[in-house]
């Protein structure tokens, strides 16, 4: 049998302060050592390439997601039967359930109110003129949306940005940032479990979980850790693409000005934000079987990182993968994920991108920050705080 | 060359739709129809650009 660490290694820490902080040139270190490079320190693989990453996403069978998608054991104990960690048949269930409610046709009806509430949030910033574009709009935005969407009663809302922090670095591998936010996910766990499906609001998202699983249509266990899905992927991505979005467009006005003056750009140029800088760095996949890749064998039971950020910035399939623009439009980039896990709410977080674009374009000649203060989280990249002036206009 | 649409996995994204217009389209419901199953020569760059940016995988393409 071959060994599991047969092949390429480089002895890389990716979740140093300084790594975390930059990732990107040892993601590149990757990306040109070898499709699939071993990392002793995780017992792990990295893959960092576009087409080897798609590829793999594309590929459940293969590249199977039911033995967890983190790097300890404690996490991907914890998160067993949630929807990032099943494969077929158990996932096509609980997908059907979020689908139902946050495919693009069933989010049509949403987008007047969604639009109305990113000009009714952004209109007092832009007369104000200074804001944090982290505290006062990234995260204020899907916080009130996603909240109110899944139904959660107002108790208890003003910790569920923490405890969804936490539940992506929980899956890091064993250390003391490990430690620190594992405690966090449990209770957000006992949070959710505590509520009574009549406290969520009728016809919300989270009552339609309840409503599933009394029609029989997925377990009643499975009810708490489809909450933890809506709960915990609709806050810390969505927050940091908005503020992202702030912070890009503050360095490049000059693209800044190709949306304003092109508003059908707005769809392209949060994809190009998203391409550049993916909240989600990673999720895992375990190899079921021995797989060839490029004349590289990966052995069954392989730990795979898959490196969502680094494929964005692959030079083998970006032209000039650091510029920043607007007109790239790089629709197929893996911020979302590909395929069968290929994130459930995007549909969502486009709408509440473009619709924070659009209110902002149609208000702001030009941005200006200070030094952004970055949050450091073992799976998400992200700012913590972005001192913001703007120029009307 | 076909176009195949796995069903179950659509879920109405619609950017194979603006990628390959002649083949496909969103109706007025956000369901997907296929206009032509079969691929015309000249229509066969937009077809791999259609199932490329499906994000949930749910095209694909047979002889």
């Amino acid at each position: 049998m071959t060994s599991l660490a047969e092949g390429p290694a480089l002895d890389l820490d990716l979740f140093s302060d300084a790594a975390l902080t930059d990732p990107f040139p040892l993601y590149k270190q990757i990306r040109d050592t070898a499709p699939a490079v071993y990392l002793p320190r995780y017992g792990a693989w990295a893959m960092g390439r576009y087409a080897d990453v798609r590829g793999a996403l594309g590929d459940w069978e293969s590249f199977s997601s039911a033995r967890g998608i983190g790097l300890n054991d404690l996490a991907n104990a914890a998160t067993q039967g949630m929807i990032i960690a099943t494969d077929p048949p158990e996932h096509d269930k609980l997908r059907n359930v979020l689908a139902a409610r946050l495919s693009p046709k069933a989010i049509r009806d949403l987008r007047a109110d969604i639009e109305r509430r990113a000009d009714e949030l952004v209109a007092p910033l832009v007369e104000r003129g200074s804001f944090d574009a982290v505290t006062d709009l990234a995260r204020a935005f899907p916080i009130s949306i996603v909240l109110d969407l899944i139904g959660l009663p107002q108790d208890g809302r003003d910790k569920v940005l923490g405890w969804a922090d936490a539940a992506f670095s929980a899956s890091g591998p064993p250390g003391p940032r490990t430690d620190a936010a594992f405690p966090l996910l449990q209770d957000q766990l006992a949070y959710l479990s505590g509520i009574e499906p009549d406290q969520l609001t009728p016809g919300s998202m989270g009552r339609a979980i309840y409503d599933a699983a009394a029609d029989g249509l997925i377990k009643p266990e499975s009810c708490v850790p489809l909450m933890s899905a809506y709960v915990t992927a609709g806050l810390d991505t969505t927050i940091n693409a908005i503020s992202n979005s702030v912070w890009y467009f503050a360095q490049h006005p000059d693209q800044w000005d190709m949306v304003r003056q092109d508003p059908s750009l707005i769809p392209a140029a949060f994809n190009e934000v998203l391409r550049i800088e993916a909240p989600v760095q990673f999720f895992c996949r375990v190899a079921t079987r021995d797989v060839e890749l490029d004349g590289q064998t990966l052995a069954e039971g392989s730990r795979v990182m898959m490196l969502y950020a680094s494929a964005n910035h692959d030079e083998r399939k970006w032209e000039d993968p650091e510029r920043f623009d607007v007109r790239r439009n790089p629709v197929d980039h893996l911020t979302f994920g590909y395929g069968m896990h290929g994130c459930a709410g995007q549909g969502l977080a486009r709408l509440e991108g473009h619709s924070i674009l659009g209110a902002l374009a149609r208000r702001v000649a030009r941005f200006e920050v200070g030094a952004p203060q970055r949050r450091l989280n073992q799976l998400i990249r992200g700012l913590d705080a972005l001192p913001t002036t703007v120029h009307a206009g | 060359m076909r176009i195949i649409v796995d069903e179950a996995r659509c879920e109405g994204y619609g950017f194979c739709a603006e990628a390959a217009p002649h083949l496909l389209e969103l109706d007025d419901e956000g369901e997907l129809t296929v206009l032509a199953e079969q691929v015309p020569e000249d229509e066969r760059a937009n077809a791999e650009a259609a199932v490329r940016v499906c994000p949930v995988a749910a095209l694909k393409l047979a002889p």
